[in-house]
Parts: C-alpha cells; sequence; structure tokens
C-alpha cells in the first residue's frame, strides 16, 4: 500500500488553549506532510473533513492528535486506513495542566535557554505518531485453509449435555464424549437435587432425565459414549481429534513432554538438544509426534470441557478424628447420597435406621476451613442430606456443624426453608472428635451457639468432603501442543481448569477450550447449567472469530497475527515455550510452527525473540523501536539544564485505562517522561530499552497488570515473563556502564489511577537522583 | 472449662412452642440483633439470641428453668428489628407459657384453663358451683342463697337499698373463694420452689451467677429492691416498640392493687367488726374501689385496642385474649354491678353480680395457670436476677 499521509490536530477539549498548534502542525509540515486543525474534530463537520481527505485526496494514513484512542474509536475508525491516535488530549493537556506546568512568557520565548516542557511533550508524541506509522502495514486476517463450525463437548454430565443442548439451539452441531456408557454423570446417582427455579425453597427431582430426552431428541447432536479424547491437534476452527475407546491404547494417544527429572543427566546437567529428542522419542514410544495429524480424527472448531468432578479421596488415617475409616457409620457425603438413593436412610454397619445424622462441614483440628474442593455447594448438600433424613423419619433428626454456611444467591430461600424444618439443627462450631458410645456414635464439638463444648449423639456422621475436578488427575483434553497436553500453571488454581477466574470466566489457557461446570470450580446443578450456557457460547464467540480471522478475547477483532521471519531463525524456542496459550509448536529441529488461530496476539513471542523476527502488521520491534528513537532528547549542548527524558512502555489493558482515568481527574505527572502503549508487559523486546538508554534517555520504565499467583495480566503470563526479563537486563546495563535502576517494573491495577503520579514521578525524581545518562549527547 | 453439654433435640418441644404462637423460631440465624436491640437485656450473657438458638434446637431444659425468659417483658423492639422474622419476642412469650404449665402442674386444670373449647366448662364449674352449694346448705336449713333477697334497711331509712350479701350471702361466697386461694397460693408455691431451683442451676451454668447458694435473706432483700421498678413500671418505659403497653399496664395492675386493698379492709372489716357493706359512696374505701374498678375496666380496654392494632406484628393467642378478657370482664362487671345497684334494679344487678363472681372465681383459680401467673414468675426471676448481681 501506497501510503498518503495526513496529520490532524483537534484544537477542542483544551487542548488549543493550552498548546501552541503552529509550532506543532511545523514539525508535521517539516516532514513535508499535509497538517490541518480543527476546532472539534469528532463532530460531524470534523469527520467529514477526515472522510473528504479519505475520498477526495486519497489520504491513507492518518495521524490523528486529539483524545486517547480508548474514546471515539469508532468515531475515527476508517476502513482500509492506517489510523494513528496521538493523545495529546488526556496524555498531555489534561495530565500537565498549566497551572502547575506554566506556559512560556513571550520573555521567556526568546531565551533560547528556556523551554515548554509540556509542548515538548506534545511535539515529541507527533514525532512518534509519525515515526509509527511510517512501519506498519494495514493488517490482513489469517484465514484457515479447512474450516468447521462443529462443536465437541467433553463430558455428558449435567453440564456437557446442557451446553451441547444450547450450542445446539444456535445451530451448531455438536459431538458429547461421555466415558461412561451412558450420559447423566454424578448427578443420575443422586435421590433429589437443590432447587433450581423460584422459589428455591425445595428439593426436586434431577434434572437429569430431562436433558437426556432433550439430547436424545436433538437432531444436531451426536453421543458418544464410552469414549474418550486421544488427543486434539491443530487449532480453533480447524481441531483434528482422535477419539478412542476408554482406556485403549493408539498410535494417536497424545504424548507427554519430558518430565523435569529426565531432562538432565546423572549428574543433573541439563541434556542437549538431540539427547533431549533421543529421550523423549523413547518416553513417547509408540505415539505419533504432535505435528502428525490422524488422517481419520474429526474436526472441530472448537471445544467446551464439562467433564466434571469427581469425590475427593481421603488419605489413609486423614480424617481418623472424625471416625472416617473408624467405624463405617461415619461416611462422605457423596457415599450417604448413595445410600440415600438405595432407600432410606439406614446406618452402614447393621443397616438399622439411621434417625440421627450429624453432618460436619469443616476438618477442623485449629482450623475454620471447609474441606477441600468444597465452595458453597456442601454447605447446600448437607441442607439437602438433612431433609432426606427428616423426610424418611417424622422423629429423624439432623445436626449441621458448619464453620461456613454458605447459601449465595437464592439459596438463601432453600436455606430458610430448611431451617424450618423442626429436625434440623444448625450451629456454628467446630466438631473436634468422634467416637465409637455403644451402639452409636458421640459427636464432640466446640465453640457453638449452644455453648462452648456440646456432645450429640448419633447413628451416622457425614464428612462434607469436596468435588475434585478431574483435571487433577489427568489431562483429559489431551492437547497435541508442545507445551503439553494439559492446562499449564493450574496448580495455582487447586487444579481447576481455568486461566483468569474473576475477569475471564470460562475461558483456560488454551485458545478454543472453554470450560463449564464442576472442573473450574465446585458448583451446584444449577450453577454448572448457566456455566455451560457461558462456555458454549464462549465456543461459538471463538468459532464466528477464527472463521474471519480475527482474534478472540481480550484482542476481540485484532485482525493482526504474528509473522515470522525464519530466515534468521535460532531454533531456541525461546517464543515455543513463552506463549502462555501454547500457540506455537515446534518441529524436530525447534524451529517455530505458528498456529495463528490459537493466538491471543499478546506478542509474548515478539517480546521472547532475540532475534527479533517475530511482529504484528501494526506492532513490532521496528515499528515501536522507532517511537523511542524518535523521540527528542535534549542534550546540553541545547540547554544548559536540560530536561531528563524517561520512557515508559504502559501496558494498554489496565495501566493505560488507569493513566486516561487519572488524566480525567486531572491528576498530573512529570512532563519529561514518553509513554508508549503496548499489548501487554509480554511484548515488550529488551532492544526497546537498550534503544532508548543507547539515545541518551535517563530511565525506563514498564507499567502493567500485577503477576503471581493472583496475577492480573490479561494474557496470564505477560507481565511476569517482562519481569524475569527485567532481572537479566541488568547485566546489560552494567556493560553500558549504567545503573539497574534505570530501568524499572511497576504493577497497577485499572483502579489504582490514583497511586499512578506518584509511582511515575517517584521514580523519575529517582532517575535525577542518579543523574543524566552519559550517553545523551552522543 | 465445664463439662460437655450433652445435646437432645425435643421435637414435640419445639412444636409445642410453635402451638403457642413461637412456630417462627426456626427461623433464627443468630445475628444476635435482638440482644443487642433488646433495652432491657443485661450486658453479661444477654437474652434472647441464646434462648433462640435453644429453641430451635427443641433444648427445653435450658429454656424452662431459664430465668431470662421473665425478664423479657415481651416490647416487641427484638421482633421489629429482626431481619428473618424469627419475632424473639413472641417466642419467649411462648416458652413462658410452656413455663407457667411446666411449673403449675395439674395438666389437666390447665387444659381447661387455656384451651378454648373448654371455656363453657370455665365458666360453669363457678354458675353450678355457687347455685349447687347454696341449695345443699339450704336443704340444711342455711339460707346463704336468696332467690327473693330483701331490701336491707340502715337506721332512718325508710326505702332501703339493694344489698349483695342478701342474694349470695358473704360467707356462702367466701366458703368457695377462699379455699380457692389458697389453692392458688398452694399452687404458686410448689411451682416456685421448683422454678427458682432450676433458675439458680441454670444460671450457675451459662455462668449467669457468682452466687453458689441462694441466701433467704439476700434474696428477700434483693426482692425488695425490684419492688420500686416493679411499681414504677420502670422496665416498661424503657421499651421502644410497644412503650404504650405500659400505662394500660399499670392501670390493670394498680387496679388490682387497689382491689386487693379493699378485699382486704373489707374482709377484716366485716369479720373482725360484723360491719356489711355495701359501703357509702364517700367512704375511703369505696373511693379506692371505685378508683380500681375503673382502673381495671379502662386498662382492660386500652389492652383489647393495642393487641387489635397490633394483630400483624405481635402473635395473639387464646391465652392472651382470656387474661385480658378476664381483666376487662372483671372491671366491666364489677363497675355494672354498683351502678345497676346504685339505680335500683334489683334483677339486673343480681344477675351482674353473678356474672361477676364467676369471674372472680376463675380468676382464683386460673391464677397460676394463665398468664396471670407472670406476676409471681417474673417479680421472683426479678428479684433472683438482682440477687445474682448480673449487670
Amino acid at each position: 500500500m501506497d501510503k498518503k499521509y495526513g496529520v490532524y490536530i483537534c484544537t477542542g477539549c483544551g487542548i488549543g488553549d493550552a498548546l501552541d498548534i503552529k509550532s506543532l502542525s511545523d514539525i508535521a509540515a517539516d516532514e513535508g506532510l499535509s497538517c490541518q486543525t480543527h476546532p472539534f474534530l469528532c463532530s460531524q463537520e470534523g469527520v467529514a473533513l477526515l472522510k473528504s481527505d479519505i475520498s477526495e485526496k486519497g489520504v491513507n494514513t492518518l495521524m490523528i492528535a486529539a483524545c486517547s484512542r480508548r474514546v471515539n474509536y469508532d468515531v475515527f475508525r476508517f476502513d482500509g486506513c492506517i489510523v494513528d491516535r496521538i493523545n495529546i488530549r488526556e496524555g498531555v493537556v489534561w495530565s500537565h495542566g498549566r497551572s502547575e506546568f506554566p506556559a512560556l512568557t513571550e520573555e521567556e520565548k526568546a531565551d533560547e535557554d528556556k523551554f515548554d516542557r509540556v509542548q515538548m511533550m506534545a511535539e515529541d508524541y507527533l514525532r512518534m505518531g509519525m515515526a509509527r506509522t511510517e512501519k506498519v502495514k494495514l493488517p490482513e486476517p489469517y484465514q484457515l485453509e479447512n474450516f468447521t463450525k462443529k462443536i465437541l463437548v467433553i463430558g455428558g454430565g449435567v453440564t456437557g449435555m446442557s451446553a451441547a443442548l444450547d450450542a445446539a439451539k444456535c445451530g451448531y452441531e455438536v459431538t458429547i464424549v461421555e466415558k461412561e456408557a451412558q450420559l447423566g454423570g454424578n448427578v443420575a446417582e443422586w435421590r433429589r437435587q437443590l432447587p433450581v427455579a423460584a422459589p428455591y425453597e425445595t428439593l426436586i427431582p434431577t434434572v437429569v432425565d430431562g436433558k437426556i430426552k432433550a439430547v436424545e431428541a436433538a437432531a444436531n447432536i451426536t453421543v458418544k459414549t464410552e469414549t474418550e479424547v486421544a488427543r486434539i491437534a491443530g487449532e480453533p476452527g480447524n481441531f483434528t481429534v482422535t477419539l478412542k475407546n476408554v482406556g485403549e491404547k493408539t498410535e494417536f494417544d497424545v504424548p507427554f513432554p519430558l518430565p523435569p527429572e529426565m531432562k538432565v543427566d546423572e549428574k543433573g546437567k541439563e541434556l542437549d538438544v538431540d539427547a533431549l529428542l533421543v529421550k523423549y522419542k523413547a518416553y513417547n514410544e509408540g505415539k505419533k509426534d504432535i505435528l502428525q495429524f490422524d488422517p481419520n480424527g474429526e474436526k472441530f472448531g472448537a471445544v467446551v470441557l464439562a467433564a466434571g468432578w469427581r469425590p475427593y479421596e481421603a488419605k489413609d488415617g486423614e480424617f481418623a478424628h472424625l471416625g472416617l475409616g473408624q467405624t463405617p457409620d461415619v461416611v462422605t457425603n457423596y457415599q450417604f447420597e448413595q445410600i440415600a438413593a438405595k432407600g432410606k436412610i439406614v446406618r452402614p454397619s447393621d443397616g438399622k435406621e439411621a434417625k440421627s445424622v450429624v453432618f460436619v462441614q469443616s476438618p477442623g483440628s485449629g482450623d475454620d476451613a471447609d474441606f477441600a474442593y468444597t465452595g458453597a455447594v456442601t454447605s447446600m448438600v448437607a441442607l439437602k442430606q438433612a431433609k432426606y433424613v427428616c423426610d424418611d423419619y417424622a422423629d429423624g433428626k439432623a445436626y449441621v456443624f458448619y464453620q461456613h454456611m454458605r447459601t449465595p444467591g437464592l439459596s438463601e430461600n432453600f436455606y430458610k426453608s430448611m431451617q424450618q424444618t423442626p429436625g434440623i439443627f444448625l450451629t456454628k462450631g467446630e466438631v473436634t472428635g468422634v467416637s465409637k458410645n455403644g451402639s452409636t456414635l458421640a459427636v464432640a464439638a466446640s465453640n457453638t451457639l449452644l455453648g462452648e463444648n456440646i456432645q450429640v449423639n448419633a447413628d451416622m456422621v457425614v464428612l462434607a468432603t469436596g468435588m475434585v475436578p478431574v483435571t487433577v488427575d489427568d489431562p483429559v483434553v489431551n492437547l497435541a501442543y508442545r507445551q503439553g497436553p494439559g492446562f499449564r500453571d493450574n496448580a495455582i488454581f487447586n487444579g481447576y481448569a481455568d486461566s483468569n477466574f474473576i475477569c475471564f470466566p470460562y475461558e483456560t489457557q488454551r485458545t478454543g477450550i472453554y470450560a463449564a461446570g464442576a472442573i473450574r470450580r465446585s458448583m451446584t446443578v444449577e450453577e454448572s447449567v448457566e456455566d455451560a450456557t457461558g462456555a458454549a457460547l464462549k465456543a461459538i464467540q471463538c468459532i464466528e472469530s477464527v472463521n474471519r480471522g480475527v482474534a478472540v478475547h481480550p484482542r476481540s477483532g485484532d485482525m493482526t497475527f504474528p509473522d515470522f521471519f525464519f530466515q534468521r531463525c535460532t531454533q531456541c524456542k525461546r517464543c515455543t515455550e513463552e506463549c502462555p496459550f501454547g500457540a506455537l509448536d515446534d518441529d524436530e529441529k525447534g524451529t517455530p510452527k505458528p498456529n495463528p488461530a490459537r493466538c491471543r496476539r499478546c506478542g509474548t513471542c515478539m517480546g521472547a525473540c532475540p532475534e527479533r523476527i517475530i511482529g504484528f502488521a501494526d506492532y513490532n520491534v521496528d515499528s515501536i523501536g522507532s517511537m523511542v528513537k524518535s523521540i527528542k532528547v535534549p542534550s546540553a549542548d541545547e540547554y544548559s539544564d536540560p530536561p531528563f527524558r524517561i520512557l515508559g512502555l504502559v501496558c494498554e489493558n489496565d495501566a493505560l485505562p488507569a493513566l486516561d482515568i487519572a488524566a480525567l481527574n486531572k491528576l498530573s505527572y512529570s512532563a519529561d517522561v514518553r509513554l508508549i502503549p503496548v499489548r501487554c508487559l509480554g511484548s515488550v523486546n529488551v532492544i526497546w530499552i537498550k534503544d532508548a538508554l543507547s539515545q541518551g534517555m535517563d530511565g525506563v520504565f514498564l507499567l502493567g497488570c500485577k503477576h503471581g499467583d493472583d496475577y492480573q495480566c490479561h494474557f496470564v503470563k505477560g507481565s511476569e515473563l517482562a519481569s524475569i526479563r527485567m532481572k537479566k537486563i541488568g547485566e546489560a546495563l552494567q556493560s553500558l556502564a549504567l545503573e539497574n535502576e534505570r530501568v524499572a517494573q511497576f504493577e497497577v491495577a485499572i483502579d489504582e489511577y490514583d497511586k499512578l503520579p506518584k509511582m511515575i514521578n517517584d521514580f523519575v525524581e529517582m532517575v535525577e537522583g542518579l543523574g543524566p545518562n552519559p550517553f545523551k549527547g552522543f | 472449662m465445664a463439662d460437655k453439654y450433652l445435646v437432645e433435640p425435643d421435637v414435640g418441644f419445639i412444636k409445642e412452642i410453635g402451638e403457642y404462637g413461637g412456630d417462627s423460631l426456626k427461623k433464627c440465624f443468630q445475628c444476635a440483633t435482638c440482644s443487642v436491640a433488646c433495652p432491657i437485656s443485661p450486658d453479661t450473657k444477654p437474652f434472647p439470641r441464646k434462648e433462640m438458638i435453644a429453641a430451635s434446637w427443641g433444648l427445653k431444659d435450658k429454656l424452662v428453668g431459664n430465668g431470662d425468659i421473665w425478664l423479657c417483658h415481651n416490647c416487641g423492639d427484638c421482633s421489629t428489628l429482626c431481619p428473618r422474622g424469627a419475632k424473639p419476642g413472641d417466642v419467649l412469650s411462648a416458652i413462658r407459657t410452656y413455663a407457667i404449665g411446666h411449673y403449675a402442674g395439674f395438666p389437666a386444670l390447665g387444659k381447661i384453663i387455656n384451651d378454648p373449647k373448654k371455656l363453657p366448662i370455665l365458666a360453669a364449674i363457678p354458675a353450678v358451683l355457687f347455685l349447687v352449694l347454696g341449695l345443699i346448705l339450704k336443704i340444711f336449713g342455711v339460707h346463704w342463697l336468696n332467690f327473693s333477697p330483701e331490701r336491707v334497711f340502715e337506721e332512718g331509712d325508710t326505702v332501703g337499698h339493694i344489698a349483695h350479701h342478701a342474694f349470695f350471702h358473704t360467707w356462702l361466697v367466701d366458703l368457695i373463694f377462699v379455699p380457692a386461694s389458697i389453692f392458688a397460693v398452694a399452687i404458686f408455691a410448689m411451682g416456685l420452689k421448683r422454678m427458682l431451683a432450676d433458675m439458680h442451676a441454670n444460671a450457675l451454668l451459662e455462668g449467669k451467677t457468682d452466687k453458689q447458694k441462694i441466701d433467704p435473706k439476700g434474696f428477700i432483700e434483693a426482692l425488695i429492691r425490684v419492688v420500686p421498678t416493679i411499681l414504677k413500671h420502670s422496665k416498661f418505659s424503657e421499651c421502644g416498640e410497644n412503650s404504650e403497653r405500659g400505662t394500660p399496664h399499670m392501670m390493670v395492675f394498680f387496679g388490682f392493687v387497689g382491689l386487693a386493698i379493699v378485699t382486704g379492709i373489707f374482709f377484716v372489716v366485716l369479720y373482725g367488726f360484723g360491719i356489711h357493706g355495701p359501703y357509702k359512696q364517700f367512704n375511703p374505701v369505696k373511693i379506692l374501689a371505685n378508683i380500681s374498678g375503673i382502673a381495671l375496666f379502662i386498662g382492660g380496654l386500652l389492652m383489647i385496642k393495642n393487641r387489635m392494632a397490633k394483630s400483624e406484628d405481635q402473635v395473639s393467642t387464646y391465652r392472651d385474649w382470656f387474661l385480658i378478657g378476664l381483666v376487662f370482664g372483671l372491671g366491666a362487671t364489677g363497675m355494672l354491678t354498683e351502678l345497676s345497684r346504685l339505680a335500683d334494679a334489683a334483677f339486673l344487678t343480681y344477675m351482674i353480680y353473678y356474672i361477676h363472681l364467676m369471674f372472680v372465681f376463675v380468676l382464683f383459680i386460673s391464677l397460676p395457670f394463665s398468664k396471670l401467673a407472670h406476676l409471681v414468675y417474673r417479680t421472683t426471676a426479678m428479684a433472683y436476677n438482682e440477687y445474682a448481681g448480673r449487670k
């Protein structure tokens, strides 16, 4: 595309009052670019001016110096044109008010040694915009050659069936794979279930039968029972899935990466690439490599993972103080449900009527935590099962000892209704022990609402153990991905299949695979059904994005994708290993094989690549590097006391919005910083930092999301990887004889806008303390 | 540390409390808003939070002998502020009902008094008793019952006037009422003995007192200390929600006190000096009697009005209506007897007097079984609480 440039400066919203628009325009004019100003560029009239330039003058590369790109993005969207939004409203004028940063007086203007920091800032941003537009291209979407809209649902329980039904209703073909011989999952084994509709007061028959009938009646749902996934290969829109009988061994069983202990020799030294390959092949003997697709595999566009849960298995003696394993009359809630499903509640030890049952919600021992993997569900299950006791026996008594009674949402109505049952007795308290007392059990509890130490005699004791997601035992999805068959780092989610629990439900760390139901967290039937709808819609969204070659959330609609210049690839595998989404596979030599439909366009690969061969059409090492280089660094030759120059690389997901909010609140920060938005701190290539420092800038900071176990990074690993890279940059700085402190990374959440100015100013002050960069002026 | 308390819920107790107007008890989720809201609950071991959990667990033994149920004046602040509609005030009231029955004994008699279906039987007892006893005595030539009573003439009085003792002789009345009141006192005495022992045991168990034994002297001193509180109704005035209840209660209370004094004087004067009624209208005793009667009548009327107005916020059971009806009936028939006598309407006044006697009889024998028993139990509990030194 032959670029025809046009620079447009809006003077509205206080921009014209604060800046010298004439000298700003001259920056563009000096480069021979046409530059126009308008008092109200986002008005109909202003947009008409832009449109007429596009159609009449053939302008196709627009630099709009006005507000932040986070506003008016729809107004300034012109298809087929490159649009660069130069943020001089929030980024300059609003965040650097003239009362705090006064303009030069006429006298001062005559003095060449005086400068206007705010004007300098606006001019730099214009130069940066011009540098960027020169380097970027108009993106073209990545289109898959083969494409299918079919959806695979793993798991035929309530969640899986609900997801399948929802997707089928939207017109998608769905296949359910279920490892058991029939549909229904755990719920099919229950006597009753919790209410799912208003008034949420009484137990109901399980919804399983209705779901099974609906699935059987749906024309576009295929059910495969006694089947499991051998491997899922390829990418969203074009997954090649090998299904197999449960337990069967096939050549398309997914190969597993070498466990860490096999990657080293006897002395603990890391093996070289060839030795690793030999070991890997031996380890996965009889399995085809991940890059080899099953010719008989079925094609799917997206996957809903609804593999569900299994009951918690207590370790030997784990709950001995509560009598589990000591007497058969102490059971888990799962076992109690099995007894209840068979008929009246009877004692396992002698088959006698169990009219007095104690439900223990927390294992105790000084800790008030509930049993593992429980959430709110076991509170409600205890109420449900307590009701069984009173339903079975008119004089039945059910005691619930809890540390937490969690009945979220309208389940409160259920709690109230169960509480009204005369034979149900509830108290907070710690159960300290269960012991035999003749033919019954003596349950001792302390710190109860009834008093310090109490005892209840019971026929049975039920422990509220949790629902363990099956992903704890097995990857289930069996992805033929170089990073491995399951989701990475699931340990921080207790083994639940999740990636960003609060902000992005259903999403996993693998694009196109969406989790629903008890595989995500312990859930009731009602919650699982709702979850299934969410995951089904996510799967549909994915298919309907991939077919147009655009990214899924969080960069929904982004048409770019990473482009590799393979001639210079050194097969270091960093991109393959660091991609948070496992988008890259590599061949035997280590050359990466991109799967663009798996990619979420965060640019972590671009940040990782030491050869800098990865880039996007509108975001690459050169485009950002050029922006850095276009920043004017004043030196002592120009001014007797030149201002410092600090570069800030700002994550556009949380840090950039926070900066905009700060500007909206007229919070100001140093006018000596120059900010460049980046897709994710993971995409920051250290060359930009080196470029900045070697051209004399005094410091560089990275502003991004929180990392660690409670990370807020929109791309899971980006800010964490950046922090690792920043630690390593110290050596490079030392070789330049620069202090480590000149480069820093800060974490900020989107709501911490009020902390930003101090964060930035403190850094600037610290760098000023270090003194100017000695490379200045070279 | 206290020993383990063996919890044995009594589902039957829960259901019974429900029948007595405490059917909301299971709604409690132990937030303790009630204990905070209650203006008269002590700071240490405050009620009614702990009573609510004990009630919802059916722990009869923790409630019946619990003095705190009597400290409650059912002012209703807790019920109004309860976020769950558990109405602790009504629950405590129901527990008191249960406790009254528990300590009175004679469950058959209790049933007659507290069952609306048995009301005709209850009314029939005195009606028949007076007539039958009077007729039996007539057979033996003792004419204490006269169906054509003669007018009574005093010195210089030519017209004469109606005197009720000419109809039912005072001895006939007292022949019935003296044993009836002895019966009531005896039942109270037995009940109180058990109740006080239970109350002390409960206070020790729950740490509400540091006194190991009840010392009679100290207890009576404590009782004397609470008398002004009772007379002034100061606990009532602390109530926020139902403070208007204080006035009618005070009217009824002092009405009864006044009438008790009048009856005492009358009794002494009659048997000591042989002077019969009716007294002159300007006699100080008569004035006191009239004021007390009017207070009883108006107080009863106000109670009825308040209960009707509160029908949604507060449960009113048969027991509540029984007591109010009794109070109002006593006052009304008493005043009407006097008025019709003064109007010289012979038949009417004898008729109303007969009904009035029925009310008095029911008052005496129902005293330990009905809600009216609270005057004894609450006084005792307040005295005990004062004695226990709980703040």
